[in-house]
């Protein structure tokens, strides 16, 4: 099978995901208890004011046509109207989902820094105190909770230090760029960046920091053991051009992959620190949504969610087949 | 209130020591040495709104538990969303902080000979676009409300009374109801936000839940769904313009985070702070508590329809079983007033001649024993997080009535929007038997409590008593005020005898405000930020 064959059968079995998310969302309206009307009409609403407001959404049809309208004005990129605010589905996710990716891709690069320097350190130490550090460190990023971390990190400091905001996100990363261009101070746009996605970007990276420290820790150390590396011992070459250029090359092929699939989790796993931090992402709409049974915004975030879960699948896969042919022919 | 300027970035200062000790690394050299001069050129390090507050500007931040459902102010039921649209909005007539009633955009009003109602506009208003308001705007409005036909199916339908025309005149507007709307004043004070019709109408809900073009002291300025609002004051506002210059509303709905906020001086004003984290913000020397009493009546609601509850001694007894001074004390802090009817005090119709059920357990036994249902099991069924300590206080209650000797009481959590679809069935046969529930009556009159929860065609009611709504039906139908508020007193009588509810609490809001602003809270939940003066 050909490289591109793999990424089209990869895409076509990406696309039966997301129908199935949009299905099995759908069919939970009818199993969840409550209804959006509650959360629209006051407490004191008359059956008649009930019954127009669920005329109004189309909520007294008969499953299958709410289903099949859905589906239909779906395949023509109209993700339907909240229930709630009134506004177009795809304005309301598009504008969040952006905050969500940057603070995904912020937490990565948290990740990424520290793990990885910390996993070549750890193995090259082995059984030293640096290592056990290490060690202490990655366990303690995997058990701590990030909605604890969370707190903590805004109460040491936003509130006692006032080093960084406690919640918000004041400016963007397009922000940023854009004070390039319109030749506005451009490190002061940057550290208010700074100030704002710091906190939550650590508490969100940090249990994946933890994850991938103990990845890159055990992949260095299998690495180092193998014949290759004893080969370019024996042949006299340089300690660090050992370990730098040729283990950890070959250990972050795994370590690259369960980043990949990391990042899709982060998307849609952030919900609760973008509660702590008061982020406006995805993963608020999707509680806010839930809460208020605003049925076609949170199928709207979920469409988002599992897609871009899917994509990241499919062009993990796509990087893998690329450098290991032997799973395209598999 | 730190802003996103530069002057906000100078503020922080170790923030810059690292970005100086980063670029000094990148350059081969370590750090440390020369950070102690990173902050020298600041001035401003720790006075937190050095940036804002320096010069004249005034700008001040609100933080809630969660922003709005869309600006539409005629399309929606509930209180965020009220108070961001209230900036921009405003209606024909307003309140005070109290829930007096005060002129809105209508000077003068008054109720003619035939029952209906006339609003006098003020000369020369003009919405934010530049246009004036005309009678013919406010008559579109109203009707936008009350008839389907008109545009929405709003979630307002009924809070302007049963309307049956709207006319307009030179500068007037009559509204006439079907039969005799005794509060009908009392509902335009707090209901029916203006709006210009030739906007509405020009513009789909997308664009309408997205913009505003109001009458209010305040102008749209940026709207980030989900994020915040940013506004300006409404120079040409009729009242004068607010003293804030720059107005930004944002939400977080975990309570720690948002007293954070506040703490790290990001923002002036925070909503619902809880209980716990009242000395927090108490003891530190950037922020104050402050509160006031709600229009907020919190409950256990009981049917009257099955047993226990359909005896009214059983009822009683459960008055006599929770303690709810104590629990005021002990799970609010003191933030509650302890209720013995439907109307709070200073509402309409309120009977200062009743006393709140005493808290004696020998009573609630007897009563029980009385009852002749000894030794029975009941559930009380309880939302969290939807009232202040909600299920801390269902609990409290039914640990209490558990602690008498012949009744058990467990508590059920219940997701909110879960309970109310219970709660509102449309018969009371699908209502729960025994739950906690708490209602906002922003109108300030007595009949608002009393007739949706306990008369017996209430959306809400627990209870069918005939006597209850012949004494109901006739304050609807009283035209002289002074014989309404009697039978008003003698339905919360009535009331506090039948005991179709344990009377719990009326709920008090509790706000952290920073030390560097002046303002008061109101009695109806709203925040009103042009009111609000600097320190």
């Amino acid at each position: 099978m050909s490289l591109g064959r793999f990424a089209l059968k990869r895409s076509l079995q990406g696309i039966g995901v997301v129908w199935g998310v949009i299905t099995v969302v759908f069919a939970l309206r009818f199993v969840t208890p409550g209804s959006p009307i509650n959360a629209v009409a006051p407490l004191d609403a008359s059956q008649e004011t009930r019954q127009a407001i669920a005329a109004e959404l189309g909520l007294d049809q008969p499953l299958y046509v709410q289903y099949g309208r859905y589906v239909f004005e779906l395949l023509q990129g109209d993700m339907g109207r909240s229930y709630i605010r009134g506004q177009e589905v795809t304005t309301l996710v598009f504008e969040r989902l952006p905050a969500t990716v940057e603070l995904a891709v912020a937490a990565s690069v948290v990740a990424i820094v520290l793990a990885i320097p910390l996993g070549v350190i750890s193995a090259t130490n082995r059984n030293d105190p640096v290592d056990y550090g290490a060690t202490l460190l990655s366990l303690g990023g995997i058990s701590t909770p990030n909605f604890w971390l969370g707190i903590m990190l805004i109460l040491i400091f936003a509130v006692e230090f006032n080093i960084f905001n406690t919640s918000g996100r004041g400016v963007d990363v397009g922000d940023v760029a854009l004070s390039v261009v319109n030749a506005e101070p451009f490190v002061g746009t940057l550290l208010t960046w700074l100030a704002y996605i710091t906190l939550p970007a650590i508490a969100l990276g940090t249990y994946f920091m933890a994850l991938i420290t103990r990845l890159t820790r055990s992949g260095m150390l299998d690495e180092l053991s193998q014949g290759y590396v004893q080969a370019a011992r024996a042949k006299g070459l340089p300690r660090t051009l050992i370990r730098y250029k040729h283990a950890l090359r070959n250990t972050l092929i795994p370590v690259i992959t369960v980043l990949g699939l990391q990042l899709g989790t982060l998307i849609g796993g952030a919900v609760i620190t973008e509660a702590v931090f008061s982020w406006p992402g995805l993963g608020t709409l999707v509680i806010e949504s839930i809460n208020q049974r605003d049925w076609p915004a949170l199928q709207g975030s979920l469409i988002v969610i599992g897609t871009s879960f899917v994509l990241v699948n499919i062009l993990v896969d796509v990087v893998y087949a690329y450098l290991d042919p032997e799973v395209v022919t598999d | 209130m730190p802003t996103d300027n530069d002057d906000h970035v100078d503020r922080r200062t170790v923030l810059k020591y690292a970005g100086t000790a980063g670029s000094v690394g990148l350059a081969g050299c370590s750090g440390g040495g020369d950070g102690g001069d990173g902050g020298d050129g600041d001035g401003d390090g720790g006075d937190g709104d050095g940036g804002d507050g320096g010069g004249d500007s005034f700008e001040l931040g609100v933080t809630m538990g969660q922003m709005d459902s869309g600006l539409d102010p005629q399309d929606h039921a509930e209180t965020n969303t009220e108070i961001i649209v209230g900036q921009l909005y405003e209606g024909l007539l307003d309140r005070d902080k109290e829930g007096g009633i005060i002129a809105g955009l209508a000077n003068e009003w008054e109720r003619t000979e035939d029952g209906s109602v006339q609003f006098m506009l003020r000369d020369g208003i003009t919405f934010h676009n530049g246009d004036e308001v005309t009678p013919q705007d406010v008559r579109y409005s109203i009707r936008r409300i009350v008839f389907e036909d008109v545009g929405i199916v709003s979630p307002q339908s009924n809070d302007l009374g049963l309307v049956d025309e709207v006319t307009t005149g030179d500068g007037q507007v009559t509204v006439s109801f079907e039969g005799f709307n005794p509060i009908a004043f009392q509902l335009f004070a707090t209901n029916g936000p203006i709006m210009q019709q030739s906007w509405v109408e020009e513009n789909g809900g997308d664009y309408i839940n997205r913009n505003a073009n109001g009458t209010g002291p305040f102008r749209l300025t940026n709207y980030e769904s989900g994020n915040q609002v940013v506004y300006e004051p409404n120079e040409e506002y009729w009242d004068g313009a607010p003293e804030v210059d720059e107005l930004t509303m944002t939400a977080s709905s975990e309570s720690s985070t948002r007293v954070n906020q506040l703490l790290a001086e990001e923002t002036d004003i925070v909503t619902n702070v809880p209980p716990n984290e009242v000395s927090r913000v108490n003891s530190s020397d950037v922020a104050t508590i402050n509160s006031v009493a709600s229009a907020r009546i919190i409950f256990l609601q009981m049917r009257y329809d099955v047993e226990p509850f359909s005896s009214q001694q059983f009822r009683q007894a459960m008055n006599h079983a929770v303690d709810v001074e104590s629990i005021i004390e002990n799970v609010l802090n003191g933030f509650g007033n302890i209720t013995s009817q439907p109307t709070l005090d200073g509402h309409v119709g309120y009977n200062p001649d009743i006393d709140p059920y005493p808290y004696d357990p020998d009573e609630a036994e007897r009563l029980v024993e009385e009852s002749g249902h000894a030794g029975v099991e009941i559930t009380l069924e309880t939302p969290i997080g939807r009232y202040l300590r909600d299920g801390q206080i269902a609990q409290a209650a039914a640990s209490q009535i558990d602690s008498l000797s012949n009744v058990s009481c467990e508590v059920e959590q219940r997701e909110f929007s879960s309970l109310v679809q219970d709660v509102t069935a449309p018969n009371i046969e699908d209502r729960p038997h025994f739950n906690l529930l708490g209602w906002g009556n922003a109108e300030f009159d007595g009949s608002q409590t009393l007739t949706p929860l306990l008369s017996s065609e209430g959306a809400l009611t627990v209870l069918k008593n005939d006597e209850l709504d012949g004494l109901l039906t006739d304050a609807e139908a009283t035209e002289d005020p002074d014989e309404r508020v009697d039978i008003l007193q003698e339905a919360n009588q009535l009331a506090h005898d039948l005991a179709p509810w344990v009377f719990m609490h009326q709920q008090f809001s509790v706000y952290g405000v920073s030390s560097d602003i002046s303002w008061e809270p109101r009695a109806d939940e709203f925040i009103d930020p042009d009111t609000a003066t600097q320190q």
